[in-house]
């Protein structure tokens, strides 16, 4: 049912022009690559720590380690999820390094019944501060790993198989993982989009 | 939601991950689904708001590629002694010379050889003196005792005397005769 990777949308233009002058060592397409791909690669981190300043210097530090290691990127259309990566690396070394469990036990609303969410509307796109309030909680209420493999596929936009190798997990896996948090964040989200339709 | 409505199917259409003839057949079946409509509005609401939320991005210190350089900077620059000041900076060692490493092999050497005379001095009194265990002197001592008494006067009074000495039976010899 999936097109062939061939239909997999490119990479920005100008992308690959940028990481091949990059990967020379010119400063000025690595400057362009940092501001275009920066605040993602925060974002996901900040989903992922739950703290901005974690994030802060989880982010520099990613790109610290990317700028060295910017011959090993192979697939040049995949700078993205590289990048998202090598961000989660950093992220699992820190959460290691503080000894700090992070994941909020997501297990416990597995039965759900679909039939009960309410059809959100055109209105619900809005996305007002009380909603992203509740869907920052909402998020909050999942695991870390089903968080963000999630956000790397609504946020980030990224395929299954790069997901995939982000996550280190097999491709059932991560279509698994982000199915059971979506019915979560549903769920968690239903009552706030039901009241409003 | 039946078999034939995948939700990831819906998710790759909104993602533009379809061919187009897979594409128009998934959208078509959502629009006479009720089951796949549903799922599909839920996964527009996400991708709206990650798309609201991205767009909110707040000014971060993280983000500027100034902070970001002077890191790289410091990453690539050669490995160099931290700076130290005061007392730190007067106890820290120097770069040892040749001449300091020919001081300091005088002096280890020096050391080793005082070593080497404790060490035979040491075992030269062990072997003059033996250290016994415990065992071995309360062994001593009931030969010392008694039992050359016993040997020469075997008799059952030396031997009870001596056995109550001790509180034990200690003569078992065959040399001693029994009672």
């Amino acid at each position: 049912m999936f097109a062939a990777q061939d239909d997999a949308p490119e990479a920005p233009e100008g992308e690959r022009p940028l990481l091949r002058r990059a990967r020379t060592g010119d400063p000025v397409a690595f400057r362009h690559l940092f501001e275009r791909h920066s605040p993602a690669v925060w974002r996901f981190l900040k989903d992922s720590f739950r703290d901005e300043a974690a994030a802060d210097e989880a982010t520099q530090e990613t790109f610290v380690r990317a700028h060295g290691r910017l011959a090993t990127l192979r697939d040049e259309d995949r700078l993205a999820s590289w990048l998202l990566g090598i961000a989660r690396l950093v992220f699992l070394e820190a959460r290691r390094s503080r000894g700090v469990h992070l994941d909020v036990d997501g297990e416990e609303s597995e039965g759900l019944v679909e039939a009960v969410l309410p059809t959100p509307t055109p209105e619900d796109l809005l996305l007002d501060r009380e909603t992203e309030a509740l869907l920052t909680q909402a998020l909050g209420h999942l695991t870390e790993a089903r968080r963000s493999a999630l956000l790397l596929r609504i946020d980030h936009g990224l395929p299954y198989e790069e997901i995939a190798q982000v996550m280190g997990w097999s491709l059932p896996k991560v279509k698994n993982e982000i199915h059971r948090a979506r019915l979560q964040l549903r769920e968690r989200l239903a009552a706030h989009v039901g009241g409003r339709s | 939601m039946s078999n034939v409505c995948r939700e990831q199917d819906l998710d790759a259409l909104l993602a533009g991950e379809l061919s187009l003839a897979d594409a128009e057949r998934v959208r078509a079946h959502a629009e006479t689904c009720a089951a796949c409509n549903h799922a599909l509005a839920w996964l527009k609401l996400e991708r709206g708001w990650m798309a609201q939320r991205a767009r909110r991005m707040p000014a971060r210190p993280a983000l500027n590629f100034e902070a970001l350089e002077a890191r790289l900077a410091a990453a690539n620059a050669p490995a160099r002694p931290a700076p130290v000041s005061g007392v730190a900076a007067s106890r820290r060692p120097e770069r040892a010379t040749p001449r300091r490493r020919s001081d300091w092999s005088h002096r280890a050497m020096m050391a080793l050889g005082a070593v080497g005379a404790v060490a035979f001095i040491v075992f030269s009194v062990t072997q003059v003196r033996p250290v016994h265990s415990s065992e071995e002197l309360w062994s001593q001592e009931v030969l010392a005792s008694g039992l050359l008494q016993a040997c020469v006067d075997p008799s059952g009074e030396a031997v009870a005397a001596l056995e109550d000495r001790f509180s034990a039976c200690l003569i078992a010899s065959p040399a001693v005769p029994t009672y």
